[in-house]
């Protein structure tokens, strides 16, 4: 409770009339739960993850964890800076993050269209919604199959997988955030004179902005799921070909590092959403 | 006449239930109306009606052509800054400008800028005042504006009424359910019960008023609602 008010600014006469319990409280407030200052990290919280890693080098250096097993993080490490050295690690980043942008671009597109279609007209509703919740209950991996049937193995269904695990997550969390328009602004809208452009543009679209960005997220969550998937078919360039690569020549390695940066694209596209979160939601009280 | 408003054989009916019953109602260009009436008595689905929010009704009734509106809550919307909260869906003005004039009007012209989820209740609610007035309506309506506003803020908030209705003189129909506010406010008092209007009072009292100055015709006002008001007589 006491860190959702750290913001406010305290009323002039609050200050006056009662000083010295306020400076307590905002003295307070500056700190979390846990007791220490807001904006720097806990270090505590730091501690097991780091001793995980010495944990799992001294078995490897112990010969407790074979190389064909798991390679010690030191070996992750180096092999982590040569990869990159030699310019593959940034190819094979490039590529998939090139994968990943054009799918998402698609699933963007096709989502945003229907959800914004079955919203904002009933006929739009009536006739889009039902295939969609239907096909929803797919899980969209298990279309490979049949997109290798449509599309080879080539790019086509690597995009076309990525496209598909975005499309569902933007367009029911679209479809349902223009649904939740709160009936009493469009009532005031109407009052005022807002025609129906207005309406749509300064009532309904911004209402479901908050429900949409966690369709982002969880689109963009998906989409990297559907490239590690999709990378596993055939794939002669990318994060994926890296690691199946390595796995042929027993390198644990390069796997380890090619999952890293699987990790570290998920947490960067995670973290430009809550950037464009607090940007676009910067009207909520703080 | 511009301003005026003329109500015939209004009915209303939710399912089986008739919320207005043949009510008749004439308020004059520039008058101050207030309807008092106990819970679920019609008042605001008579507004709804006259701002054009249900058309499915049976009777007769012509208002202005320019309408606004003030509701209980202010229904800003919050992700538009303060000053477009009053000018969006105004047509071929300026509309900082308009929106900063009608700002300065309710003293909250430093607010411009502000998010809505940041002012007061009672702010928020002048803000609300503002949009309704900055259409220059001929005929305002007031659903209980001040229902959810401590009594300081209240009393705040009826001088700026008063002093607004003053400067643009549109007619008003302010839905209330405090008879001091409407004995303070208005020109008129009408009590509606049961869907149609079963009192009428008029207040031939100068202006600003004091509430000691209508102790008596609240008595009446409080019977007519069914209430012997035994603190104030």
């Amino acid at each position: 409770m006491s860190i959702s008010t750290a913001g406010v600014v305290a009323r002039p006469e609050t200050v006056a009339t009662s000083r010295a319990p306020a400076e307590k409280q905002s003295g307070k407030q500056r700190r979390n739960r846990s007791g220490r200052p807001r904006g720097r990290p806990d270090v505590a919280r730091w501690l097991s993850p780091v001793g995980l890693v010495l944990l799992w080098q001294a078995a490897s250096s112990a010969g407790v964890l074979p190389p064909d097993k798991l390679a010690s993080p030191l070996t992750v490490f180096v092999s982590g800076y040569e990869l990159v050295l030699d310019g593959s690690l940034v190819d094979a980043f490039l590529v998939s993050s090139s994968r990943v942008a054009v799918g998402f671009v698609l699933g963007t597109l096709v989502g945003g269209a229907l959800g914004l279609a079955s919203g904002l007209s009933r006929w739009g509703e009536r006739l889009l919604d039902p295939p969609v919740q239907m096909l929803r209950t797919l899980p969209h991996l298990g279309l490979i199959p049949l997109f290798i049937l449509w599309f080879g193995i080539g790019e086509e269904p690597k995009l076309a997988l990525v496209a598909a695990g975005v499309a569902f997550p933007l367009y029911l969390n679209l479809h349902a955030g223009i649904r939740q328009a709160d009936p009493a602004l469009l009532e005031a809208a109407r009052v005022l004179g807002f025609s129906r452009f207005e309406r749509i543009a300064h009532v309904v679209l911004p209402s479901a902005v908050p429900q949409t960005l966690v369709g982002l997220r969880i689109a963009l969550g998906t989409a990297w799921l559907s490239l590690i998937v999709g990378e596993q078919i055939n794939a002669d360039a990318g994060i994926g070909f890296l690691i199946n690569n390595a796995r042929e020549f027993l390198r644990t390695d390069v796997v380890v590092v090619g999952l890293a940066v699987y990790a570290l694209l998920g947490l960067t596209t995670d973290a430009l959403v809550r950037g464009l979160e607090r940007r676009v939601l910067r009207w909520r009280a703080r | 006449m511009a301003g005026a408003v003329s109500i015939r054989g209004l009915a209303k009916e939710f399912g089986t239930r008739r919320v207005l019953d043949g009510l008749d109602l004439e308020i004059a260009p520039g008058e101050f109306v207030a309807l008092l009436g106990r819970s679920g008595c019609g008042k605001s689905t008579l507004l709804r009606i006259l701002a054009g929010l249900d058309a499915e009704v049976e009777g007769a009734f012509s208002v202005p052509d320019k309408v606004s509106m003030a509701f209980q809550q202010p229904r800003l919307l919050p992700w538009r800054r303060v000053w477009r909260n009053i000018s969006l869906g105004l047509h071929g003005v300026d509309g900082r400008a308009v929106a900063e004039k009608a700002l300065a009007e309710v003293r909250l012209e430093s607010h411009a800028d502000a998010w809505p989820l940041t002012l007061s209740g009672g702010e928020a609610q002048r803000v609300s005042l503002a949009r309704a007035l900055v259409r220059e309506p001929e005929l305002l309506l007031l659903d209980e504006p001040f229902g959810a506003l401590d009594a300081l803020t209240r009393s705040a908030m009826h001088r700026l009424v008063e002093q607004l209705w003053r400067e643009h003189r549109p007619s008003v129909l302010f839905v209330t359910h405090d008879v001091d506010e409407a004995l303070l406010l208005a020109d008129r008092v009408v009590v509606l019960e049961a869907g149609r209007i079963v009192a009428e009072h008029r207040v031939d009292l100068p202006r600003p008023r004091r509430r000691a100055s209508f102790v008596d015709l609240r008595v009446e006002v409080l019977a007519d609602l069914g209430v012997d008001d035994v603190e104030a007589a």
